[in-house]
C-alpha cells in the first residue's frame, strides 16, 4: 500500500483517528515521503526495522521515537542512501520542517540535545565555516552555568582544604596545583569526565542527583575534617581564623583534655604513687592473673610444615596489641635488670592489669612474652633508639587540677583508666558548664564567619539577605546540634549548593545591537582561569576584574598571554598517572594547554588497556606504559615550549623521548658509567673472578663506579638474587649484553632487577619502541630520532590506546583519523548491527575485517574509516613496528617463549607463525588532491596530514570546542577562521590560537537563554 | 540472554553519578511488588581458600583423581561427605554449591585484592583511579533497590567506625563501610536510634531546597529545567530520609541488642564474638529491608584474632599464618581451618536466622544467595587461576547450582569460567542482561578462547 492510499484512508476517517491524538501528516510531506522513503521502509520492505507507513496508528511515544529517527537522518543527511534518488533540498526542507514542528509541539525532540553533544560536533558543514560565508554574522555564547569538572573538583577541594602537593620538577622540589589528596580523608570525585580521545568537558552536563548524593557524603567529610582537624591545627593559623575563634572554647577545652588524657595514660601510677605513697598499693584491685592455655610444643610431624612465628612478627604483635612500650620500659629499667624473663612477665602483666587493660589484649601479649622475651630483651639492649623515658610533670596548676580530681574520684579497688575515665568526665561537664554559661556565638561574630566561609567554600560574600538567612540557619542549627555540629552542618549547605558545583557564565550590562552582553568582569575571570587552569583565578586576574580591567577585548589579551606565559606555577599533569606512576608527571605550563592535547590525541587511554604481559615479552609493564605516557606527555609539552608548527611537529616529528627524564646529565653520566665499567672488565676473565678480585684486585676501579650490591669495601653484602660475587657477575652479564653490538651508548637502567629504588623505572619502555634491552643503542639526549616513526600517531601511547587487549582496531583508528583530523562525520553503528570480527587462524586481521565490512551495507561506512586505520597495521596493539603479524593461535605455535623469573633481560614471547603485514590505505577527504589519494602506511599517511589545510582546520575546530566547552555553529565561523589565521602568520603557534580564541566575542560575548 | 550493543553500552557508561544515587524507597516497592526481592551477601575472606582443602572427602578415585588435575566434572553433594571445615553446614547441602575452577586473574591476587576481586580490573595496589566500575554488589543491588541501597561491613585491618571499604558505587569511586559491630548497628538503624541526626539533614536539605528554588526564577530554557532537576534531586532525597524517620517503628523491631563487650569498636570483645554480633547486625538489616545487599570482609591481612577456639589466649595475625607461621603452638594449617569453621558458623547462622522469616509461600532464605570466597585466589599469594566460591542460594535465586560440587575446566584451557563469567550470570540470572561483566583474561583471549557472558548452565 502507498503511503498517500494509506493517508488518504486516515483522511478519510479523519474524525476516527484526530479523535485519538490529532496527528495528521501534511499533503506536502506525504508527498515527499511517498516518493522517496516508502519503497524501502513501507509495507514491503522494512530496512532497518523502520516502517513509515503506519505512523499514524502508533501509540504517541512510539511515533515520536520513529520521527526522531527520521530527523536525525535527514538532518544528518543519512537518508535516502546515496545510491537512492535524491529529494530536491527544498523536498528536504518541507519534510524536515514538518517533523521538527511535530516533535517539537509534542516537547520530544531529541535532536536539539543530540546536536550539543561533543560527538556531533562535525556535522555543522566545514567548508562552510571556514568559507567566510558566514562570517559577518556575530559570534556569542548563550549564558550558562558550566557544571565544573574532576579536575576543577580536585582544585576546589585542595583550595578549601588549603592543601599543599609537593613533587620534583627538573631537579627541584616544587609545589603543585592538581593531584591533591588528604591521608584519611577520602572524597570521591562525582564529576568524572568520560574516558574517551577528543573533547571531554563540555556545558552540557547537568547536576543530577548522583552528583548530589555523592556530595552530600563529600560535604559532611569534608566539613568534619575542616573543623575537627585543620582549625584544630597549631601550623595553620590563618586558616579560618573565625571559624577557629566560633570554635576556640570549645577546641581549647579539648586540646586540655587530650593533654591530660595523654598525660595521665603515661604517668597515673606514677602520679598515683606520689599522691598516695605507701598506702597506693592498698587502693589497687587484687591482681588476677590471666589464663594462659598450656604451653604446647610442636611434634615433630608438625615442624615438618610449619614454622615458628619469627622475632620481628612476634614483636610486631605485640606492638599491635599496645604492649610494647611498657614492656621496653621495663626492661629498660636498671632496677629490673637482674630480674628473671618470668619476674618480667609479671612485672609487665600487672602494669596492664592495674592500668586497665583489656583480659584479650593482656593474654595475647603475655603468651608472646613466654615465648619469645629473652629474643625481646636481647632485641632491646642492641636497639640504639630504645631510650628509657623520664617522669615530666605537667605544669604546676595543671598538677594540681589533677591532683584534686583523682583525690576526689578515686575509689579503692579502680583500675588506673577508671581513675581516668572519671577525671575526664568531671572535666568534660566542668568545660561544658563553662561553654554553656558563656552563651552561643554573638550574632556579629557568626556573621563574620558565615562571610569567611562563604569566601572559602564559594569564593565570595554573602549578600545581605543571604547573610542573613544563613546566621538563622546556622543558629538554628546551634540550637539542635551544639556549635561545632552547627558549624560543620554550615560548610555542608555550602558545598551543597548549585553555586558550588556550577562555574557561572553570564552576561552583564547593557546588550549591543545584537542583543549580546560582555561577561561579567568576575565571570571573565574565572572563565579565562579555567579556560587555562584548574584553578580559579589568581590574584592578578581578580584584581583586573575588581578594577574595571577585564571590560575589553585588549583586557582578556594581556590576562591570556601573561598565565599563558607564565611557568612558575606547577601542575600536576595527570592525578591518574601519578597514582601509580608516583613521579615526575609535573608540568610548568598552563596545564590545560597541555591536557588538550593530551585529551585530542587520547593517549592516555593506554594506562586503561588491560595487557598482557607474555605478548609483551617482558615485566613491570604498568611501569613501562605509566613511562611511556609520561614521556608522550613531556614530548607534546617540548613541542608546546618550542610553538613553531605545533600542529605538522605533532602530526610529523621524528624525534621521540625514550626512557629519558629530561635530564641529559643524568642520564648521559649513568650511561658512561655502564659504558666505563664494560671497557675496564671487557677483556678481563670476569666470568671466573674470585670475591678477592673484587675486594683486592679491583677494589680501586670499583670504588670509583656505582655497581648495585658490589662494593668492595662491603663484601659481605648480598640479596635475594645472591651474594656480592654473584650480583658483580649478573651485572656484567647484563652489561656485556647492553655493549657487544657495538653500541656507542648502553641504556642506562640497573644492572639487575631488584628491589628499591631504580635509577629509572619503566625501563620496558625500549620494548614498545622495538629496542630489546639487550639490543638498543641508547640516545642520551633527547628527543631523539627513532625509526619507523613519524608522529604522534605512530607514537605507541596512541596506538595502545587505539587499540584492544590483544589486537590492533583499524576501524577505530581510522575512525579517530576521520573525524579528529579530517572533520568528518561517521554515523553511528546501526542498532541491528552486532559488529564482529571473525576468527581464521590463517589470515590477517586486516583480511578478517575485510572479509567482515567490505560488502554493500557496511562498506558505506566502513570505507570513511578502514583506508586510514589499516595504515596503521605497520605497528602491533603495543605499538611495536613490525611487518609481519603473528598469527596467535595455539595451532600456529612454533616456540613457546621462556618464563621471565626477574631476569629483565629476558624476552618471553612465544613464536608463531606469521603472514606479510599490508599496511597500504587511502586518504580521501583532506580537500587537496595533491594529499589525498593510495597510501603505502602509517608515516605516508602522516606526512600528507601533516601538509593537511584541513587537519589544521580540524584540530582548531577541537580546540574551539575545548576552550568554549560546546559545538561550533555557523555563527561561529569568524572565529574559527580568526583563530587559523592566528596560527599561520604566527608561525605555527599554538598559543597564538589560545589567544585568538579567548579573545573571540564566541569567548567574550552572552545572549540571554531562549526558550 | 544477549543485550545489543547499544543496550550494553548504555549499561556499562552510566556515569558516577547515577550509580550513587540512592534508590528511593518507592522504587524499592515497586520492584518489590513486581518480582519480590532478592538478597545478595559476599562474604569475603582473605589468604585465599585453598582448592584441595575446599575438595569432598569420600570422592571416587576417578573424581579424586580429575579434582587433583583440574579437570571439570561435577558431583551432587548429598553423595558425598563435606571437608571438616564446611561440616556445619551439613544440614543445608541442598543449598550449597561449592565452585571450584573460576579463576581471578583479571583482578589483583597475592596478598590483596582491594576493591578488584568484586569488579573484574586490576586495582594498581588500592589506587582510586584504577577503579574501573561499580562492583558486582552494587550493580545487583541496582536491580533490587533498597532504603541503604547497599551495605559494606569490614573487619578489615581492625579498624572501627565508619572507614574506607572496598566495594566501589562507581569509577574511581571507594564506598565507605561499618568497621564494627556497635556503628553499624548505629548507622544503619539511626532513625530509630538517633532520629535528630536525620531531621537536622532535612533542615539542611529543606533550607537548600528553598535556596535553589529562588534561583529558578526568571530563567530560561535547558538552565530552568537543569534547575528543577537539581531540585527535585534535593526533594527526593528529603523523602527518603523522612520514609526512613517514618520507618522507624516497623524497623524497630529489627534493632538487634548488642553485648556492651561492643561498645566503642569493642575492643576486649573476641573474634568469635565479634563475627557473632556483626551477622546479628547483617540479618538485621536484611530482615528489616534496609537493604537486600550487603559485602562483608569477614577478614584481612590486618585483622587481628583473638579467642579462636585451640589458640583462646593467642592474638594471632593472619598474615603469619598464610605463611605457615605458627601461634601458641597450634600448626597454621590447624589455626587457618579454625578460622574458616569460624567464617562457615557466620553463614549457618544467616541461613537459619533468615530460614525463620516467613516471605511469601516460603521464607527470606528462599531468595538470598550467600557467597563466601577468597579475595586474593587460592593460596595466601594466590596468583588468581582458582578462586574457589562456597554458595548458599535459595529455591527462588535462578540459579541452577544448588546441591552440587563443580569443577569447571581449568585457566587456559577451552570452556574455562572467570569471576566475570560468573559475576555476568548473577546479573543475567537476575534481571540486568549485561553482556559480559569485567574485564577479560588475558590469556583467555591469547588463546582465542570464547570467555563471554553467562555460564550459562547455571542459569535456573
Amino acid at each position: 500500500m502507498r503511503l498517500t492510499a494509506y493517508i488518504t484512508l486516515i483522511t478519510l476517517s479523519a474524525s476516527a483517528v484526530d479523535a485519538a491524538d490529532g496527528f495528521a501528516i501534511p499533503r506536502d510531506a506525504v508527498a515527499v515521503l511517498d516518493q522517496y522513503c516508502v519503497s524501502c521502509h513501507g509495507p514491503k520492505k522494512q530496512k532497518g526495522d523502520v516502517r513509515l507507513d503506519t505512523l499514524a496508528s502508533l501509540e504517541a511515544d512510539a511515533r515520536n521515537d520513529l520521527l526522531n529517527k527520521v530527523q536525525e537522518a535527514l538532518h544528518f543527511e543519512e537518508m535516502p542512501p546515496d545510491e537512492a534518488k535524491q529529494p530536491s533540498p527544498a523536498q528536504s526542507k518541507t519534510l524536515l520542517e514538518w517533523v521538527g514542528r511535530h516533535l517539537k509541539n509534542t516537547d520530544a525532540s531529541k535532536l536539539a540535545d543530540k546536536l550539543r553533544r561533543p560527538e556531533f560536533g562535525n556535522y555543522v558543514d566545514h567548508d562552510k565555516l571556514f568559507s567566510g560565508e558566514y562570517a559577518h554574522l556575530e559570534p556569542f555564547t548563550y549564558d550558562r552555568r558550566w557544571l565544573i569538572s574532576e579536575f576543577i573538583f580536585d582544585a576546589k577541594m585542595q583550595r578549601i582544604l588549603d592543601g599543599r602537593t609537593t613533587d620534583n620538577w627538573r631537579g627541584k622540589r616544587v609545589n603543585l596545583f592538581g593531584g591533591h589528596q588528604v591521608r584519611g580523608l577520602s572524597l570521591a570525585n562525582p564529576f568524572l569526565l568520560p574516558e574517551k580521545s577528543g573533547v571531554r568537558y563540555y556545558a552540557n552536563t547537568d547536576l543530577t542527583g548522583g552528583h548530589l548524593s555523592t556530595m552530600l557524603s563529600n560535604a559532611q567529610k569534608t566539613a568534619i575534617y575542616i573543623t575537627e582537624t585543620l582549625v584544630k591545627d597549631h601550623r595553620k593559623k590563618t586558616y579560618l581564623p573565625v571559624t577557629r575563634e566560633v570554635l576556640s572554647l570549645e577546641d581549647r577545652h579539648e586540646a586540655t583534655l587530650v593533654a591530660r588524657r595523654a598525660f595521665l595514660e603515661k604517668y597515673i601510677a606514677r602520679v598515683c604513687e606520689d599522691l598516695y605513697g605507701e598506702k597506693n598499693e592498698a587502693l589497687l584491685p587484687q591482681f588476677v592473673p590471666v589464663k594462659l592455655k598450656e604451653e604446647k610444643q610442636f611434634s615433630a610431624e608438625d615442624r615438618k610444615k610449619d614454622k615458628r612465628l619469627p622475632v620481628p612478627v612476634a614483636q610486631n604483635t605485640i606492638k599491635k596489641s599496645g604492649g610494647w612500650d611498657a614492656f621496653e620500659q621495663v626492661v629498660l629499667d636498671p632496677a629490673n635488670k637482674d630480674k628473671s624473663d618470668r619476674e618480667v612477665i609479671d612485672l609487665c602483666e600487672r602494669i596492664w592489669f592495674y592500668y586497665g587493660d583489656y583480659e584479650r589484649d593482656i593474654q595475647g601479649r603475655v603468651a608472646i612474652l613466654r615465648d619469645y622475651i629473652a629474643d625481646f630483651r636481647e632485641r632491646i639492649a642492641q636497639d640504639k633508639r630504645a631510650r628509657r623515658t623520664e617522669y615530666k610533670p605537667l605544669d604546676e596548676a595543671e598538677m594540681a587540677i589533677i591532683n584534686d580530681a583523682i583525690r576526689e574520684h578515686r575509689a579503692k579497688g579502680d583500675r588506673y583508666n577508671q581513675v581516668l575515665e572519671k577525671c575526664l568526665t568531671d572535666w568534660e561537664q566542668r568545660f561544658k558548664q563553662e561553654r554553656i554559661d558563656a552563651g552561643p556565638p554573638s550574632d556579629e561574630l557568626y556573621a563574620r564567619m558565615i562571610d569567611e566561609l562563604f569566601v572559602q567554600v564559594l569564593e565570595r560574600l554573602p549578600g545581605t539577605n543571604e547573610a542573613g538567612e544563613y546566621l538563622a540557619l546556622v543558629k538554628g542549627y546551634t540550637d539542635k546540634l551544639g556549635r561545632r555540629k552547627a558549624v560543620q552542618k554550615l560548610i555542608q549547605t555550602l558545598l551543597l549548593t548549585s553555586e558550588f558545583a556550577y562555574r557561572s557564565e553570564f552576561g552583564q550590562g547593557e546588550p549591543d545591537e545584537h542583543g549580546r552582553r560582555m561577561l561579567s568582569p568576575r565571570d571573565a575571570a574565572y572563565a579565562i582561569a579555567y579556560a587555562l587552569t584548574d584553578q580559579s583565578p589568581d590574584e592578578r586576574l581578580i584584581e583586573a576584574a575588581k578594577a574595571g580591567r577585564l571590560n575589553t577585548r585588549e583586557d582578556y589579551k594581556r590576562e591570556v598571554t601573561r598565565i599563558l606565559k607564565q611557568r612558575d606555577v606547577y601542575y600536576r599533569v595527570d592525578k591518574n598517572l601519578a597514582d601509580r606512576w608516583r613521579q615526575g608527571n609535573v608540568t610548568n605550563m598552563p596545564v590545560r594547554e597541555l591536557r588538550f592535547f593530551r585529551e585530542f590525541f587520547g593517549y592516555p587511554k593506554a594506562l586503561k588497556i588491560f595487557k598482557d604481559e607474555k605478548r609483551f615479552g617482558g615485566d613491570r609493564l604498568g611501569s613501562a606504559t605509566s613511562r611511556l605516557l609520561e614521556e608522550a606527555d613531556r614530548m607534546v609539552a617540548h613541542i608546546l615550549e618550542e610553538d613553531r608548527d605545533v600542529f605538522e611537529t605533532l602530526l610529523t616529528t621524528e624525534r621521540f623521548i625514550v626512557y629519558h627524564d629530561g635530564d641529559t646529565e643524568r642520564m648521559r653520566g649513568r650511561s658512561d658509567e655502564i659504558k666505563r665499567i664494560y671497557e675496564y672488565f671487557k677483556d678481563k676473565d670476569w666470568q671466573n673472578f674470585t670475591m678477592e678480585d673484587l675486594t683486592k684486585t679491583h677494589a680501586d676501579f670499583l670504588r670509583t663506579v656505582n655497581m648495585r650490591t658490589v662494593d668492595p669495601d662491603k663484601p659481605q653484602a648480598r640479596t635475594r638474587q645472591g651474594n656480592m660475587l654473584q650480583l658483580f657477575k649478573k651485572s656484567m652479564r647484563s652489561i656485556v649484553n647492553r655493549m657487544d653490538d657495538g653500541q656507542k651508548h648502553p641504556a642506562p637502567f640497573d644492572l639487575y632487577r631488584g628491589y628499591g629504588n631504580d635509577f629509572l623505572p619503566g625501563y620496558n619502555v625500549g620494548k614498545f619502541w622495538n629496542h630489546d634491552l639487550d639490543n638498543w643503542h641508547y640516545e642520551p639526549v633527547q628527543p631523539a630520532k627513532v625509526p619507523n616513526r613519524k608522529g604522534m600517531l605512530t607514537h605507541p601511547a596512541w596506538l595502545i590506546a587505539h587499540a584492544f587487549n590483544t589486537e590492533t582496531d583499524p576501524v577505530h583508528r581510522g575512525k579517530w583519523v576521520r573525524e579528529k583530523l579530517l572533520a568528518g562525520t561517521i554515523p553511528d553503528v546501526p542498532i541491528t548491527v552486532d559488529a564482529q570480527i571473525p576468527e581464521d587462524h590463517n589470515k590477517t586481521l586486516r583480511q578478517r575485517l575485510a572479509s567482515a565490512t567490505e560488502n554493500d551495507y557496511c562498506w558505506r561506512c566502513h570505507k570513511a574509516m578502514n583506508p586510514l586505520g589499516n595504515a596503521f597495521e605497520m605497528y602491533d596493539d603495543f605499538g611495536r613496528y613490525r611487518t609481519k603479524e603473528a598469527l596467535e593461535y595455539q595451532n600456529k605455535l612454533i616456540k613457546q617463549g621462556p618464563e621471565q623469573k626477574g631476569d629483565h633481560l629476558v624476552d618471553s614471547r612465544d613464536t608463531y607463525e606469521t603472514l606479510p603485514v599490508d599496511s597500504t590505505g587511502y586518504l580521501e577527504g583532506t580537500g587537496d588532491r595533491s594529499l589525498d589519494g593510495r597510501i603505502t602506511g602509517a608515516i605516508d599517511l602522516a606526512q600528507r596530514l601533516g601538509q593537511s589545510r584541513r587537519v589544521r582546520q580540524s584540530i582548531i575546530r577541537h580546540a574551539f570546542r575545548y576552550f568554549m566547552g560546546r559545538n561550533e555553529t555557523l555563527n561561529d565561523s569568524r572565529t574559527l577562521i580568526d583563530a587559523e589565521r592566528a596560527y599561520v602568520d604566527s608561525g605555527g603557534s599554538f598559543d597564538a590560537v589560545i589567544v585568538s580564541l579567548l579573545t573571540s566575542d564566541s569567548f567574550i560575548y552572552r545572549k540571554a537563554i531562549e526558550d | 540472554m544477549a543485550m545489543n550493543r547499544r543496550q550494553f553500552l548504555q549499561t556499562t557508561a552510566t556515569g558516577a553519578g547515577a550509580l550513587v544515587m540512592p534508590h528511593s524507597i518507592d522504587s524499592a516497592m515497586a520492584a518489590a511488588s513486581e518480582m519480590g526481592p532478592r538478597r545478595f551477601v559476599f562474604i569475603r575472606k582473605s589468604s585465599g581458600i585453598r582448592p584441595l582443602e575446599t575438595a569432598l572427602v569420600n570422592f571416587s578415585d576417578q573424581h579424586k583423581a580429575m579434582d587433583q588435575k583440574k579437570q571439570a566434572f561435577e558431583v551432587a553433594l548429598d553423595k558425598h561427605e563435606l571437608p571438616n571445615w564446611l561440616r556445619g553446614l551439613d544440614e543445608y547441602k541442598e543449598h550449597m554449591t561449592i565452585l571450584q575452577g573460576l579463576s581471578a586473574k583479571m583482578s589483583e591476587n597475592v596478598h590483596w585484592s582491594f576493591s578488584s576481586v568484586m569488579g573484574c580490573f586490576k586495582s594498581q595496589r588500592n589506587t582510586l583511579s584504577a577503579i574501573k566500575r561499580a562492583t558486582i554488589d552494587f550493580e545487583l543491588a541496582k536491580l533490587f533497590p533498597s532504603p541503604f541501597g547497599h551495605v559494606e561491613l569490614s573487619f578489615a585491618g581492625g579498624r572501627t567506625g565508619i572507614v574506607d571499604g572496598f566495594s566501589a558505587p562507581a569509577p574511581h569511586t571507594r564506598n565507605y563501610c561499618y568497621a564494627d559491630p556497635e556503628t553499624a548497628r548505629d548507622e544503619l538503624f539511626k532513625s530509630v536510634l538517633n532520629p535528630d541526626a536525620v531531621n537536622s539533614d532535612n533542615d539542611m536539605l529543606t533550607f537548600l531546597q528553598s535556596r535553589e528554588g529562588l534561583k529558578a526564577v526568571g530563567i530560561k530554557g535547558h538552565e530552568k529545567t537543569r534547575q528543577q532537576s537539581h531540585i527535585q534531586s534535593l526533594g527526593a532525597i528529603r523523602q527518603r530520609n523522612k520514609k526512613l524517620v517514618a520507618m522507624a517503628g516497623e524497623l524497630a523491631r529489627h534493632v538487634p541488642d548488642l553485648d556492651p563487650i561492643h561498645a566503642d569498636g569493642g575492643p576486649n570483645a573476641t573474634t568469635p564474638q565479634k563475627q557473632a554480633a556483626m551477622t546479628d547486625v547483617l540479618v538485621a538489616a536484611l530482615k528489616s529491608g534496609l537493604t537486600n545487599v550487603v559485602t562483608y570482609t569477614i577478614d584481612d591481612l590486618g585483622t587481628p584474632v583473638t579467642g579462636l577456639p585451640g589458640n583462646e589466649t593467642d592474638r594471632i595475625g593472619i598474615h603469619p599464618l598464610g605463611h605457615d607461621e605458627a601461634f601458641g603452638g597450634v600448626p597454621a594449617w590447624k589455626t587457618r581451618e579454625q578460622i574458616r569453621i569460624s567464617h562457615v558458623k557466620q553463614v549457618k547462622t544467616i541461613v537459619d536466622r533468615l530460614k525463620q522469616v516467613p516471605e511469601g509461600n516460603g521464607n527470606m532464605f528462599d531468595n538470598t544467595v550467600i557467597m563466601y570466597f577468597p579475595e586474593n585466589g587460592e593460596t595466601h599469594h594466590g596468583v588468581g587461576t582458582e578462586s574457589p566460591f562456597v554458595i548458599m542460594s535459595g529455591r527462588n535465586c535462578k540459579l541452577d547450582i544448588a546441591g552440587r560440587y563443580i569443577r569447571l575446566p581449568y585457566h587456559g584451557t577451552e570452556g574455562h569460567k572467570t569471576l566475570g563469567n560468573w559475576y555476568t550470570t548473577l546479573l543475567n540470572a537476575h534481571g540486568n542482561p549485561i553482556e559480559h561483566y569485567g574485564d577479560f583474561d588475558l590469556e583467555m583471549s591469547r588463546k582465542k578462547f570464547d570467555q563471554t557472558g553467562a555460564i550459562k548452565p547455571f542459569l535456573g
